[in-house]
């Protein structure tokens, strides 16, 4: 066996770690990094909603005359913005479905491209159950 | 070589608990939160479609259901996993590698606990459970 960088590692000396150097705008530069770091914040935007829906589930204990559900200009806009934070991390996280999920059947592979499908029928169907409910119990 | 060797034999348990929480957290965000936001956040206070949340009896009969005070905790705790585990390494990728320290691992698994902790407490004590 040879050993790569050997003149280096020398018993005395450390050994030297790979440091990698990443410039400050790195992400800046390229679209794919960008994007990258977009669809990794959008857990931002979903993390202060979800707080939101909890903060809206926990003032219906204080009874019917304290609780004003939100209709402010700013909150609907706060929401618009969520919701493209939303679409974006759904729309990324099940095409990678396609990738991550091997299944066999009849020893043959499922294509990727029927797996996704599925993923986005599966949103689909729950967004309409979903939407059914919150409407359908409303008066 | 016997170290590695051990090494293998030793189930990581600890990083399929957390992919586990990382990957079904993404999914049910993926799923589940669009349709919430939509129609909670914007058709509701619109007044486009009428919604549940929008009046405190029928907002109080929903959130009675044992069977939505379940969904509701896989809905807002589950997601928390996946945020914690792609806000330290997000982190990581823009030049703290704090984050990768058993400290960072703390404050943001343990912040995941956390909101599932109190989503666990607001739901048990919001409504008191209604069959029907």
């Amino acid at each position: 066996m040879v050993k790569a960088g050997a003149e280096s590692s020398s018993p005395s000396s450390a050994p030297r770690v790979f440091k990698p150097q990443m410039a400050r705008g790195w992400w800046l530069r390229q679209r794919h990094y960008f994007l990258y770091i977009v669809r990794e914040f959008t857990a931002v935007p979903l993390a202060l909603w979800l707080l939101w829906l909890l903060y809206e589930i926990q003032r219906a204990s204080t009874g019917p005359k304290g609780y004003y559900p939100p209709s402010s200009p700013a909150f609907v806009v706060f929401s618009v913005i969520v919701l493209g934070f939303a679409l974006y991390h759904s729309y990324t996280f099940l095409s990678l479905a396609g990738v991550i999920i091997n299944i066999k059947l009849f020893d043959k592979p499922i294509p990727s491209r029927v797996i996704v499908l599925s993923q986005f029928a599966a949103w689909f169907v729950a967004s309409a159950v979903i939407a059914a409910v919150l409407i359908g119990f409303a008066r | 070589m016997s170290h590695d060797a051990a090494r293998k034999r030793r189930p990581a348990l600890a990083h399929l608990i957390w992919w586990f929480l990382f990957a079904q957290g993404g999914v049910i965000a993926a799923i589940l939160i669009p349709v919430h936001v939509l129609v909670q956040g914007i058709l509701g206070p619109l007044g486009i479609v009428p919604v549940a949340d929008r009046h405190y009896d029928t907002w109080i009969r929903l959130l009675g259901n044992p069977l939505v005070k379940l969904y509701l905790l896989v809905l807002i705790a589950l997601p928390f996993f996946h945020f914690a585990h792609r806000l330290r390494y997000l982190l990581v990728d823009l030049g703290v590698p704090a984050a990768r320290t058993l400290p960072a691992q703390a404050v943001f698994y343990g912040g995941a606990v956390v909101v599932t902790l109190v989503t666990i407490w607001v739901l048990v004590t919001t409504a008191p459970l209604a069959f029907g």
